[in-house]
């Protein structure tokens, strides 16, 4: 493969003036008044995502309600030659939504509709901007689920997971986004379409459905999913454990996972984290405990006893407690309802912690799970931070949350450093630096690390291939053709 | 079956082409060696695993040589604890499989053929068997993959962890590519704990309508087969099951009471007859030849048509029973059917008509198997579709010269 010529990062046009000198008018024929932002005031909002460190205006914000209205709107800009971003949610804790050197934002959230729920033939069909709960509230009571449940479920749109290959608690089993996705919709840069797969399982061709998951918009805008529905497990239980200790926790992941068991999510909280969930929430967690794991397993209930017990049986070889033990047979029961609650909206908690925070995203291979954990605990400790821990432990998903004072710039520089070595370590021990969050704007300094020259040319041919001119979503993912974003602050942000 | 590796002759490359040369690479290093001299002098390369698909594809588009990737064979790193492997390319799935052995883990691809066919081949043609039901698809379990481009550098993506969103999906694109982006050197898979217990219900049907109706209960059921196979009364003959006109077979794993209880509780659900029911070892031989008869050779056309799971029994009592077997992997809409007549002018009508009824649907016929010089006309890969003008780009920007397996996939890559 010859070396991909380097795109140049998109020329930055006097926007304002290329605004008031048609494009404005052209964007509000298209999609209608109601739909476009220009006007300062109303653009703030817009000039970050749930990555708040990098900021950035775009210069006005196109809402399309239709595909025919997005097909517009990106021809308009391809005419014009003005870089443009998608957006969902913005619930992207990489920067992926960023507007960088400003230009168009073209928000996906008023193509809102399911299009289509087929439980015979095991699939729906999406708009973009339909927001994931969405689908598991139509799909309540049916019997079927979609898989893909990121703890920002009740935010984020089924076309920024597509775009961010998400992850959440139960995909440990159950799979990541690209194993749920059978076909998408894509509206190329020069505005024209392309769609791949479809409701039936393997068409001819490179699996192209399996490429667009995850290219953080930089291949185009999804502008329709098509998703596959998964059975309902049959029944489950959901157990917390109790741990003095992180490392007797971590332990205890690595023993569940050895064993051959394998759960429908395996999440661990750490004391900090424990303390202000049960602040907020007041579940019950043991707020003196040094971690608790929630441990769900799921199946026929028939098979389900005999599980039950080995994990009881890990859990307290580890020095553990089984202190709750949910036995449901919905995901609706108000104890099952409490405890997923409590872990998906850990990150609402953290704000009695500390004014300001830090979300990691690194991974590892599972067995070096107490590794990483006692890295980080002596991490904090050599730069005198906090850093609490709610993670995806099943699948080796850290989220180290660091957490510090904004206005004092030497704790900002502690916590860039902190998050950087503690990345560097997850590389180090053949792990990623990004589970489900994405690179975004964020990590793309570590791109290097995690691939070689030549693998990175072949990602850059590839999203010159979609992307030639590199309007659509510059300066994204990959080091190359667009500046990197110096990193000054490391944000307010969490999650997990 | 497929023919014996020692009914070809070494230098074959499917289609009566012959190679001009033949590359045995022992390391992915004399891999990228052997890809950059065959580069640097125009030639083209066909990688070759366990060559049990050979014939497989389009017609090459001109001769070359042959990279024979069987020494690549070796585990690379298996974390057992972790339940992921790292192999090199060559290594059959038997191989694999008797690693992964030790450790009471398994590889979630029964693809056939297992002591020929090796996981790269598996990854280029995107082979599954029966479990994908359960189990999913080559695609869901590759975590990392590393292939060589005609350059002759090794391109990578994912890695080595079960989770991991950095760049682009390179592990999804090469699944299923036919070897025309680069020759695998290894891949990074997910491997899961062998099943506790395993157990084979056959149930006999007369009546297809009747077939349909219980196909949509297993949709709904409340056990959780891993394999829902429809056959027909030919196939099942040559799996050596009573004769019905269909039959569907079932396989479930789990643990011990799971099992069991699943064996009894759908009996209560399906109207079908049940004709055989065996449990863990003893279900081992029909579990194999179900596994087997995907790949099997009878007449000189054998077809898989994807369609919508509802659309699998209507696809069924389009078939002529008299001329095809038919193994439907039915709970993925994947319906198997293998000639049994010679006659050609007929299969071919049967192949037009059929194709143009899953395409209605929104489905996919291919040909697996087809005599060279109906390729052209009978479009192995089916009618084009929209999105290949992109595989077409996507070629063009990882193998411009056209060197890797050229010719044999989609749109003439
Ligand atoms: C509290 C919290 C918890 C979180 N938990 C999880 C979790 O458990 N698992 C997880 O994986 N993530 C998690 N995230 C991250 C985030 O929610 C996901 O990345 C989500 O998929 C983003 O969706 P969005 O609609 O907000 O997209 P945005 O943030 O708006 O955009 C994300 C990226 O997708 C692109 N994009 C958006 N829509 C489209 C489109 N239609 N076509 C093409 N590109 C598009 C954008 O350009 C951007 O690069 C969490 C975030 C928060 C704030």
């Amino acid at each position: 493969m010859s070396a991909p010529a380097t795109t140049p990062a998109a020329a930055e046009p006097d926007f304002v003036q290329l605004l008031n000198d048609g494009l404005l008018a052209k964007f509000i024929e298209a999609v209608g008044e109601e739909n476009v932002l220009w006007r300062r005031d109303e653009l703030v909002v817009y000039e970050c995502d749930g990555y708040v460190i990098a900021k950035n205006s775009p210069d006005v914000v196109i809402f399309p309600t239709t595909r025919d209205q997005l097909v517009a709107t990106i021809k308009i800009c391809h005419e014009a030659g003005v870089p443009f971003v998608p957006r969902g949610a913005g619930t992207s804790l990489a920067g992926g939504a960023l507007s960088v050197g400003g230009g168009v934002m073209i928000t996906l959230t008023r193509m809102k509709s399911i299009l289509e729920i087929n439980l015979r033939d095991r699939y729906a069909v999406v708009e973009p901007g339909v927001v994931n709960v969405w689908l598991t509230r139509a799909l309540a009571g049916s019997g079927f689920h979609y898989a893909p449940d990121p703890s920002s479920q009740g935010a984020c749109t089924l076309g920024g997971n597509v775009a961010t290959n998400s992850g959440g608690p139960h995909t440990l089993k159950y799979g990541v986004t690209v194993n749920h996705v059978k076909g998408v919709e894509l509206v190329l840069p020069d505005g024209s379409t392309l769609v791949t797969g479809g409701v039936v399982e393997d068409a001819p061709g490179y699996d192209l459905t399996g490429l667009i998951v995850g290219h953080e918009g930089t291949f185009g805008i999804v502008s329709r999913v098509i998703v596959n529905l998964a059975r309902d497990p049959e029944a489950g239980r959901t157990f917390l454990g109790v741990f003095d200790s992180v490392d007797a926790a971590t332990e205890t992941v690595s023993g569940i996972i050895a064993a051959g068991i394998v759960p429908a999510a395996l999440e661990m909280l750490d004391n900090l984290m424990i303390r202000a969930v049960e602040q907020a929430f007041g579940f019950g967690f043991p707020t003196e405990a040094g971690a608790v794991l929630i441990i769900e397993i799921d199946g026929l209930e028939a098979g389900l006893e005999r599980e039950s017990h080995a994990v009881a049986e890990i859990v307290r070889q580890n020095g553990g407690e089984v202190q709750k033990s949910i036995a449901w047979r919905t995901r609706k029961e108000p104890e099952y309802v409490a405890i997923w609650k409590s872990r998906k909206s850990a990150f609402g908690a953290i704000g009695r912690l500390s004014p300001t925070f830090c979300t990691q995203d690194g991974v590892v291979p599972r067995t070096k799970l107490p590794h990483i954990l006692r890295f980080i605990t002596a991490t904090g400790e050599k730069y005198g931070l906090r850093i609490a821990n709610v993670f995806h432990a099943g699948d080796g998903n850290i989220h180290p949350i660091l957490l510090f004072d904004e206005r004092d710039p030497d704790q900002v520089k502690q916590v860039l450093l902190a998050s950087h070595e503690i990345l560097e370590e997850c590389v180090n021990v053949g792990g990623s630096v990004t589970g489900e969050h994405g690179i975004g704007v964020e990590k793309m300094e570590f791109m290097p690390k995690l691939f070689t020259p030549e693998d990175l040319s072949a990602m850059e041919t590839i999203r010159n291939t979609f992307n030639p001119e590199g309007n659509c979503s510059p300066s994204k993912m990959l080091p190359m053709g667009g500046g990197c974003i110096e990193k000054k602050s490391p944000g307010h942000h969490a999650s997990a | 079956m497929d023919r014996l590796d020692s009914e070809l002759s070494e230098n074959d490359l499917g289609d009566g082409l012959k190679a001009v040369g033949i590359d045995r690479p022992d390391s992915i290093g004399a891999l990228q060696d052997a890809v950059r001299a065959r580069s640097a002098s125009g030639q083209a390369m066909f990688a070759q695993g366990g060559r049990t698909s050979l014939d497989y594809g389009g017609i090459p588009r001109c001769a070359g040589a042959i990279i024979d990737t069987r020494k690549l064979n070796r585990v690379i790193e298996y974390p057992a604890a972790d339940m992921t492997i790292t192999v090199e390319t060559g290594m059959t799935l038997a191989a694999i499989a008797k690693v992964l052995d030790a450790e009471n883990q398994r590889l979630e691809i029964d693809a056939p053929q297992a002591d020929r066919a090796t996981i790269g081949g598996v990854y280029a043609t995107n082979s599954t068997g029966p479990r994908r039901y359960g189990s999913g698809r080559p695609r869901d379990q590759i975590i990392g993959v590393g292939f060589v481009t005609s350059d002759g550098n090794v391109v990578k993506g994912g890695g080595r962890v079960v989770k991991n969103v950095a760049g682009y999906d390179f592990p999804k694109l090469i699944t299923g590519s036919m070897g025309t982006l680069g020759v695998i050197s290894h891949v990074t898979v997910k491997v899961r704990p062998k099943p506790e217990a395993s157990a084979l219900m056959v149930f006999a049907y007369d009546d297809l309508n009747v077939v349909a109706s219980d196909l949509a209960i297993l949709n709904t059921s409340v056990t959780r087969p891993v394999a829902i196979e429809l056959i027909n009364g030919p196939a099942l003959t040559r799996l050596g099951l009573p004769h019905s006109a269909w039959a569907i077979a079932l396989i479930f794993d789990d643990n011990e009471a799971s099992v069991a209880w699943q064996m009894q509780a759908i009996r209560s659900e399906l109207a079908g007859k049940v004709v055989r029911d065996e449990r863990d070892q003893a279900s081992a031989p029909l579990q194999g030849a179900l596994r087997e008869f995907t790949a099997e050779r009878i007449g000189p056309i054998s077809f898989v048509a994807n369609v919508p799971y509802s659309f699998v029994a209507t696809l069924a009592m389009s078939v002529d029973s008299a001329v095809w077997a038919i193994q439907s992997h039915a709970g993925n809409g994947v319906v198997r059917a293998h000639a049994l007549v010679d006659d050609l002018a007929r299969l071919e009508a049967d192949v037009v008509k059929l194709r143009d009824l899953t395409e209605s649907v929104g489905g996919n016929m291919i040909l697996s198997l087809c005599p060279t010089d109906r390729k052209a006309s009978l479009k192995v890969w089916g009618n084009p579709r929209g999105d290949w003008a992109w595989s077409e780009k996507v070629k063009a920007a990882l193998d411009p010269a056209a060197l890797m397996n050229p010719g044999r996939f989609v749109g003439n890559i």
